[in-house]
This record gives C-alpha cells, sequence and structure tokens, in this order.
C-alpha cells in the first residue's frame, strides 16, 4: 500500500505537534514492510535557500521519500492555492506518486482546494483528514479562543465569529463554513487526537460517524534514563512548550508572583521553550520583564530559571531537573504532546482543566488539575504539589505509559484499511 | 469644493439697457453664434470703427479689444444652449464688479464632458447661462442644467443661513474631441444682464473619472429640504439625460474591446454536450467569488449542463481572476469564460456583452454572491425548462435567503413613494418608484413568498431568461448607471412585451451587496437610476402595477391559475 502523508511545515525545520506526529506516522510507517510512505511537507518562503529556481515540489536533504512543497502566493484567510502552477506540480506530483491513500495532516500552506483536487485526479484513492486543532471551524487560529476577552469558544456562528472580527460581516463567515465544509466533504475519515474534538467537529456539522479517534504516538524518548530521583521535596516544576499566549507561561509566571507574595518561595520552576517572539506584545512584555525582574535578584532568592529552547534528546537532562511538569495552556489544548513526554520520565503533570488534558489526566490519580485560565488557582495547586507529603510518589505511581508510535501507527492502518465506499466525488463529473 | 474666496471677482450690471433679446438663426454658421448685430449696436464706437476700416468685425473688435476693455457681450447670450461650437480663442479678461462668486472646477474630458463646480450669490439676480470657451471651442450652459446645492461653507463666509443653494455645478456631454489643454475663459451671466469673464484653468481628466466625479458630486451634494427627493429632482432639466447619455458612450467603448478566455472543458471533446445554460457573473472589485462559486456550485447535480463566464468590471483584478479560473478548472473541472473589460461597463454593459458570446439558448444572470442553497438547484431549473409552460419561463427569477436562514425575498413589486420637493420654491409632490421585495425576512418557508407564481419583477441576483426574449427585449438597458433597477426595468419591458415574469421555487442564497465594493460614485449612480426608472415606468405603474397585489396588464395577469406541469423535484435544503 502507497502512502502520501501531506502536512505543513517539516519538523526538522519548524517546531510543532502536527508535522512532530505526522513524521511520526511517516517513520513508523517505513518500518513496515508492506506499506511505502512517501511525504510531502509544505514549507513557505521563509526557507527561501530550500526554493530551487522554477520547482514547485522537490526532495528534502537527501532523505528517502520525502517531499518539500514551496507553498506560495497562499492566501490565509481561505486557505487556498493561489498559484496555479502550484496546484498543477501537486496533479503532476500525485499521478507520478499514485497513492492508495493521501493522509493529509494539515491544509495551512497547502490549500483546502488540494483535497478537492486530490479527489478530482485520484477518485479512487481514500482520503483522510487529521485535525490538529479547528482551524476548518475558527478563523482565529483555529484556537477558538475569542479574540475581544480571551475568553473560550465552544460553538461558531456567523455572527459570533463577526463578533471575534468586527470588520468581516456574518456573511463571509458563513460562506468560509459552506467553502470548508464542502472541501471536506471529500474526505472518507477525519481522525482527532482527543475525544472532546469528536463533539466539537460534529456539533459543527461532520458526520460523527466519520470522525475517528487515533491518539498521537511517540517513541519512547525515555529509554535508557535513570528513574527519578529521590527526594524529601518535590517542589521543582517544569514548563516545556512555545511561550505564546496560547500555552500560559505568563500565567504560571502569575502564579509564582502570588505565591512570593504569598510568602510562599520553597520551590523553582525550570521554563523550557521559545518562540517567545510570536507571543502578543503585552504577554511578551509581560515575560520579559518578569524574567529581566528575576535575573535582577540576589541568587539565592530566584525561583524562575530560564533555559530556552531544547530537542527531543535534550528531554532526560530537562526533565531529571523537576519532578511536576505544568501545562498551564488557556485554549482548548488538544494533545499536550508533553504530556506524554512528562509521563515517559515518570513525571506527574499539573494541567489546566480543558480539552486533550482534561481528558488524558485523571486528577488525584496521575495528576492534577486546575481551573482554566486562573492564576489563583494553579498557585494554590503549585504549592499543594510542593508541600503535600506522599503526593508526589502516588500519583506517579498511577502514570500509565503513553501510547506509541507502534500504537498510532497500527490505528491508522486500519483506518487506511476500512472500505469507504459512498463518499461523495466532488468535482468528478458523472 | 475650495473654501469661498471672498476677494473673488465681483460682478457689475454694465452701463446699458437691456439688450434687444430678438436672436439670428444661431444654428446658420459658426460665425453667426456671436450676435454681431447686438455687439454694434450697443458699441457704436465699435460700428463706427468697422466704418473707418479699423477693424473687420465686431466678433474680431472682441477679441483683440472688447474683452480687455471689459465690453459687455449682449445679455443674455443668444448662443444655442448646451452644444458644443467651435469658435476662436478668446483672451481673459476680469473687469470689476460686485456680486460674489467663485469656480471650483472646471473639469474637462477631452472624449467628450466637461463639468463645472462653484458657487455664487445670486439670490437677487439668479444666474442665466455661463459660457466656457476653450481652444477651438465653447459651449454655453443654460442655468437649467445646473443642479444648485445648498453650500454651508458659502453660508458660513456670507453669514447667511437662508435656503439659498449658493452652490452649483454643471455637466455637459458631447460627443467629439475637445483640446483640453490650456486656459478656458468661463463667462456667468445673469438675469439681470451683468456678466463676468474669468480664466480658470481646466482640470483634465478621462471620462470615466469625470463621470465619477459628476456621480460623487451628485450623491454628496447638500440640498434645502429632503436630500433624496431633491436629489432626483434636480435631474429632470438635462443633468440626468446628459450623465446618461455620456455613461452610455463609456459602456459602449468599455464592452467594445473586451478580453476573453475560456477555460475547462471547451465542448468539442467527442462526447461533450453544448450547455443548456449560461451562467453569467458581472464581478466587480472582488475576484473571490470566482473561486468561492466555483467551488459550491461545482459538483451539484445537473451541473455539467451548464457554462459559466465570468464577466469582469474591474480591470484591476483581471490578471487574479484569470489565475484563478486556471486553478478553477483545475480543481472543480467547470467550463467557465472569463471576460475582462477595460473599464467598469455597469452591469447592464457587462451581462450583455457576456450574453453575446454565451454558448447557450438560456442565460441566467447570476450575482457573485449567490451560492446554491438548494443541491438539486441545477437539475430543478432544467426541470422548469423542461415541463413549464413557455410562458412562465421566459423569465423568471427564484427566492433568494438570507446567510441567517430567512427569506431576503421572493420576487419584487414596484410602489411609488411621494416625496416634497423645493427646489423650485414651491411645494411640489415628487413621485418616485421605489423596488420592494415580497417577503423580506419571512421564515424560510413561508411559501406564499416562495411558490411559483408570476410577479412583477425579478431580481438582478438570479435572473432567467431564454436567451431570445433577452435579446427581443433589448436585453439590460445600459442606461442605467453601474447596477440597480435594470433588473426592474427588464421584469417591466417584459410585461410590456407581453410576458409577465415567474418566479420558481429554485432556492439560492444571496448574501446581497457583499459581492461588490460600494464607492461614493455609485450613491450617485443611484439617484439617476431611480429617476430614470421613475421617469420610464411611472405611467405603467401607476395604471395597475403598482403595489403587492396589481392588476396591469389585466386582474388575471398575476394569478398563478393552474398547477404547473412543471414536475420540480424536492430537494431538501442545506
Amino acid at each position: 500500500m502507497k502512502v502520501l502523508l501531506v502536512g505543513v511545515h517539516h519538523p526538522e525545520l519548524v517546531r510543532g505537534g502536527a508535522q512532530q506526529i505526522c513524521y511520526e506516522l511517516f517513520k513508523g510507517l517505513q518500518a513496515r514492510p508492506e506499506i511505502e510512505p512517501v511525504l510531502l511537507a509544505a514549507v513557505d518562503p521563509t526557507f527561501r535557500a530550500l526554493y530551487k529556481s522554477g520547482a514547485r515540489i522537490t526532495g528534502f536533504d537527501g532523505r528517502e521519500g520525502e517531499f518539500l512543497y514551496l507553498g506560495r502566493d497562499y492566501d490565509y484567510t481561505w486557505h487556498k492555492v493561489s498559484n496555479p502552477q502550484l496546484l498543477e506540480a501537486y496533479s503532476e506530483f500525485l499521478e507520478i506518486v499514485r497513492p492508495d491513500v493521501v493522509h493529509f495532516h494539515h491544509f495551512m500552506l497547502l490549500g483546502l482546494d488540494l483535497l478537492t483536487l486530490t479527489r478530482r485526479v485520484l477518485p479512487r484513492a481514500k482520503i483522510l483528514f487529521t485535525f490538529h486543532e479547528f482551524m476548518s471551524i475558527c478563523a482565529a487560529d483555529g484556537q477558538m479562543v475569542r479574540t475581544f476577552d480571551r475568553s473560550l469558544c465552544t460553538r461558531a456562528s456567523p455572527v459570533r465569529c463577526h463578533q471575534c472580527f468586527p470588520d468581516r460581516g456574518p456573511e463571509e463567515f458563513f460562506v468560509r463554513e459552506m467553502w470548508f465544509k464542502r472541501h471536506l466533504s471529500v474526505v472518507d475519515a477525519f481522525t482527532t487526537p482527543s475525544r472532546f474534538m469528536i463533539e466539537r467537529y460534529s456539533a459543527w456539522g461532520l458526520d460523527a460517524a466519520k470522525i475517528h479517534h487515533v491518539t498521537n504516538g511517540q517513541p519512547d524518548y525515555s529509554r535508557g534514563a535513570p528513574p527519578a530521583e529521590k527526594r524529601a521535596k518535590r517542589n521543582r516544576f517544569g514548563f516545556f512548550g512555545q511561550l505564546v499566549d496560547n500555552k500560559g507561561v505568563w500565567l504560571l509566571l502569575q502564579a509564582v508572583r502570588q505565591l512570593r507574595a504569598e510568602g510562599f518561595s520553597d520551590f523553582t520552576v525550570e521554563i523550557n521553550g521559545d518562540n517567545l517572539r510570536f507571543a502578543s506584545d503585552v504577554r511578551r512584555a509581560e515575560i520579559e520583564s518578569f524574567l529581566a525582574d528575576e535575573a535582577a535578584l540576589p541568587f539565592a532568592d530566584r525561583r524562575v530559571v530560564f533555559n530556552g529552547s531544547y530537542d527531543v534528546d535534550q528531554l532526560a537532562r530537562r526533565m531529571a531537573r523537576i519532578d511536576w511538569c505544568i501545562v498551564p495552556s488557556v485554549w482548548w489544548e488538544i494533545f499536550g504532546l508533553v504530556i506524554s513526554e512528562a509521563w515517559m520520565f515518570g513525571r506527574p503533570v499539573i494541567a489546566a482543566n480543558v480539552g486533550g488534558p482534561a481528558e488524558r489526566i485523571t486528577a488525584g490519580q496521575d495528576g492534577l488539575l486546575f481551573e482554566v485560565a486562573d492564576a489563583g488557582a494553579l498557585a494554590r495547586t503549585i504549592r499543594r504539589a510542593a508541600t503535600e507529603k506522599g503526593l508526589w510518589d502516588r500519583l506517579a505511581k498511577g502514570i500509565q505509559p503513553p501510547a506509541n508510535q507502534e500504537v498510532m501507527v497500527d490505528a491508522f492502518l486500519a483506518l487506511y484499511g476500512m472500505d469507504f465506499k459512498g463518499s461523495p466525488l466532488i468535482g468528478v463529473q458523472e | 469644493m475650495t473654501t469661498p474666496d471672498l476677494a473673488a471677482p465681483d460682478l457689475v450690471a454694465p452701463d446699458l439697457a437691456a439688450p434687444d433679446l430678438a436672436a439670428p438663426d444661431p444654428e446658420s454658421n459658426e460665425h453667426e453664434t456671436f450676435d454681431e448685430i447686438e455687439y454694434l449696436r450697443i458699441h457704436q464706437d465699435v460700428a463706427q470703427a468697422i466704418a473707418r476700416g479699423e477693424v473687420a468685425s465686431g466678433y474680431a473688435h472682441y477679441v483683440a479689444f472688447g474683452v480687455i476693455e471689459g465690453r459687455a457681450l449682449p445679455s443674455p447670450t443668444h448662443e444655442p444652449r448646451n452644444r458644443l461650437l467651435v469658435s476662436h480663442p478668446t483672451p481673459a479678461s476680469v473687469p470689476p464688479h460686485e456680486t460674489r462668486f467663485a469656480i471650483d472646477s472646471l473639469i474637462v474630458a477631452p472624449a467628450g464632458g466637461l463639468m463645472i463646480v462653484g458657487w455664487i450669490n445670486d439670490a437677487h439676480d439668479p444666474i442665466q447661462c455661463i459660457r466656457i470657451a476653450g481652444a477651438g471651442w465653447r459651449v454655453t450652459i443654460d442655468r437649467a442644467r445646473f443642479v444648485r446645492v445648498r453650500r454651508h461653507d458659502v453660508e458660513q463666509a456670507l453669514d447667511r443661513n437662508g435656503q439659498h443653494p449658493f452652490g452649483f455645478f454643471g455637466f455637459l456631454h458631447f460627443d467629439r474631441m475637445v483640446d483640453g489643454a490650456g486656459p478656458c475663459l468661463v463667462e456667468i451671466w445673469l438675469a439681470g444682464g451683468s456678466s463676468v469673464l474669468l480664466p480658470v484653468t481646466p482640470q483634465v481628466v478621462g471620462d470615466i473619472e469625470l463621470r465619477d466625479i459628476a456621480l460623487t458630486h451628485l450623491g454628496t451634494a447638500s440640498f434645502a429640504g429632503n436630500a433624496a427627493v431633491e436629489r432626483v429632482a434636480c435631474l429632470d432639466a438635462g443633468f440626468g439625460d446628459e450623465l446618461v447619455r455620456f455613461n452610455r458612450a463609456i459602456t459602449r467603448r468599455i464592452v467594445a474591446t473586451p478580453y476573453v478566455e475560456r477555460f475547462g472543458p471547451t465542448g468539442k471533446a467527442p462526447g461533450a454536450r453544448s450547455p443548456r445554460g449560461t451562467i453569467v457573473v458581472c464581478l466587480y472589485g472582488r475576484a473571490e467569488y470566482l473561486f468561492l462559486q466555483n467551488c459550491l456550485f461545482a459538483g451539484l447535480p445537473g451541473i455539467e449542463d451548464y457554462e459559466f463566464i465570468y464577466v469582469s468590471n474591474s480591470p484591476e483584478i483581471g490578471e487574479t481572476l484569470l489565475r484563478e479560473a486556471r486553478s478553477s478548472s483545475l480543481v472543480y473541472g467547470l467550463p467557465q469564460t472569463v471576460m475582462i473589460l477595460p473599464g467598469n461597463a455597469g452591469f447592464s454593459g457587462a451581462n450583455n456583452a457576456a450574453a453575446a458570446i454565451a454558448r447557450s439558448g438560456r442565460i441566467l444572470a447570476v450575482n457573485p454572491d449567490v451560492f446554491p442553497r438548494d443541491p438539486g438547484w441545477a437539475r430543478k431549473h432544467l426541470d422548469v425548462l423542461d415541463n413549464a409552460p413557455a410562458e412562465r419561463t421566459r423569465l423568471f427569477g427564484v427566492p433568494l435567503y438570507y446567510d441567517d436562514g430567512s427569506l431576503m425575498h421572493g420576487g419584487m413589486f414596484i410602489d411609488v413613494d411621494i416625496g416634497l420637493s423645493m427646489a423650485s420654491g414651491i411645494p411640489r409632490a415628487r413621485r418616485l418608484l421605489r423596488v420592494e421585495h415580497y417577503g423580506k425576512g419571512a421564515p424560510a418557508d413561508a411559501t406564499r413568498f416562495t411558490r411559483s407564481r408570476p410577479v412583477p419583477a425579478i431580481s438582478g441576483a438570479f435572473i432567467s431568461i431564454d436567451r431570445a426574449w433577452f435579446e427581443r427585449l433589448g436585453g439590460f438597458s445600459e442606461d442605467y448607471l453601474f447596477g440597480h433597477y435594470e433588473d426592474a426595468d427588464l421584469s417591466l419591458k417584459s410585461i410590456a412585451a407581453g410576458t409577465v415574469p415567474w418566479l420558481h421555487d429554485i432556492r439560492m442564497w444571496h448574501l446581497e451587496g457583499k459581492g461588490s465594493t460600494r464607492l461614493p460614485p455609485h450613491e450617485g449612480g443611484s439617484a439617476v437610476n431611480r429617476w430614470l426608472f421613475s421617469r420610464r415606468w411611472s405611467a405603467m405603474v401607476e395604471a395597475g402595477l403598482k403595489g403587492p397585489s396589481p392588476t396591469y396588464p389585466a386582474p388575471e395577469a398575476f394569478s398563478p391559475g393552474p398547477t404547473t406541469r412543471a414536475r420540480i423535484r424536492s430537494t431538501p435544503a442545506r
């Protein structure tokens, strides 16, 4: 079986959950002798050096089966390709590769119209689509966070979306929904890494029977790492991830301030991650100001350490420095790969009680949950975690190993083998 | 408009008795357009100079000396009004005067039109005409052709807050090229016989720009009284006709040189069917509707029997459209033609031009922001054509829906607004036709509005018309500017020719007004269109076509009659 995986970004070039999972799947499929996987990862002109003159699709760094889709002229409003040569190159690529399955992991930089074009070029191929966020539903970067007050959104509608984008009328969102659904209608099966997403997408109008839950799976990065050392206190906390607003590192720093104000300072917080440049001006200033103040304190008074970016092969060392992993996301965190990574190293997770974390963590059994976007609640949870005797041991014991790459690959292979007769053939003349 | 300059030259009445108004035939030849006799009667010293052989004629004297000396011309000028005349250049001169005035701008489109904008304090001695002379041409615009408007800036500067319309603008269309370069002489005549000559350097623009400037002035002008009524009323005396004629010439010029490219299946492939319907979509300003419609019309049952023609009134999006059409034909596979016009020919001009290259005998004029609500619409439309009596399908529309799910309308009717115009100083009732919609905002399934039935008019957002009938009616009237009322006009033309439009229950979404960009000239265009539509159809409407239950041409004309033979398939809506 030939499987074409189509996704946004290549994890070698840009970090992110969607591309990481797509790539893990690709590597997993490569290990299966009966499968011939091909990866097509979209890049944008930021990587100008990779754009070979006149090319629209090229190989990538001499790697077998890996190709780059050299995106350009992308229409971010309608999420479409504005360049016919790209469409022609993609058509030709499909005709050459002739995959049995085309599995999309995103449409960004690629264009939604590639879905419909795939169906036209390969009427009999199976088309799968994995949702990694809510970008189809929500024009606010798929986060489903309301732009005017950052509250969590539970339902899109023309008027509600207009409220988030006052310059754009309800009609535009009405057409947007029709546009997205028409392209998504060529998909045989959707997958989501979390179950709550199925509810959200079926409420939006997709056929729930077509949406399957396939958990994200990663290789076990902890192989060979020693278990957590025994310590009298479990008061070392860590944040792993991007420093963008929705990941909530600013909330964690607010909680630290509050704990200090309450006179509690017997703890440390280590921040691992980057992309602060993508945070909003307000949050970036808040974070930078905090870190500058912290650096100005006498060494003994410092509680927060900024370690910067990391690769997965550095995880063991970074995890060894903490007891707890904090996931303070203030959006519908879809899955939380960092939860899996913490669990690989036996670290219990403290997370906001929404989305994927709420679904995956059983509070009091393998981790702790706090009220989303509530710095006070996070502060109380940190204090409890740092002071309650036996809590860490009990929760660490309750951790089950996260799904690995093999589990995910098996689940997708089962879907690839399903019979999807009856799917509409949009754009194919009868 | 400029701020009034109170140091502007003033007018003073010449020290002469009112001249004899008996005029020679002004059209016998160009030389006689200068009132030689009257000029010599007024200035007897000139007559004596001619007798002595010192000058050749009164006109020659006027050109060489009279202007400089501030000699008065016969008042008011007897020249033919509102017509371009050939003349010799005249040197400028500004005599001392008293009445305050200013010319804000003189705009000339060498291809055939000019506009003059200014203000004058003529409350006690009204303006009579304005003569404008350029290099080798001159024209006298009659006062009736001027639109008089309120100028709050002038009222403030003159400390006058009355109702007198100090502002004026005039527009004239002519059918020959003129030299717009260099200064012009503007001569203002007042009814009392005084005049002034003023050199003005014109702003030279293209004809489209001139039209848009004129419409913007009209659309933004301030009037004493109800602006909507006065804006229409002021068009009666010629300004409206001038604009319509000027615009028609622009439209004809624009549609004469389109760029046309076809995409997708051409119909020449073996086994390919000729289209049964041509969906004509007129685009203005926004290109994205091409791919949105391609996406949302493609793949629906029966769509293979249609072709699309996208005709663009926005040359600036031409390349984008061609690119999108190329992409869309690859992704969606619909046969489509893109026609790029070199300017805005308006809804009518564009649709007529596109219809002329249609490959089917059925034209569907569809707005870019119209999308299928009924997935089976394409086949249902053909079912209506195949099964309903011909007189019910010759021209028909469909129910249109808002994005919120409610009915936008199920057909249109004509009503009459009665406004009060104060332009003449005496209150006068002004009857203006208004297009109304059946069932605006009604629940989606309000069958009284959605059922198949004859209606007085149908919306241009979706019109299905037999091509032969369309051609017999002369297509959409190109007298209307940009877009408005052409649909009702076509409907009434059809009624006048013997076929009442129908509405058939084939449901479409319509995101009204979202398919194009509205600019300032469009407001003026709307006024002209309403004025024109009212003038053209008031008699028929008043004869029984007025209101939601019309009786013209006969009481039974709007009865749905026996159940239609159409076997229309029922397809669930979204």
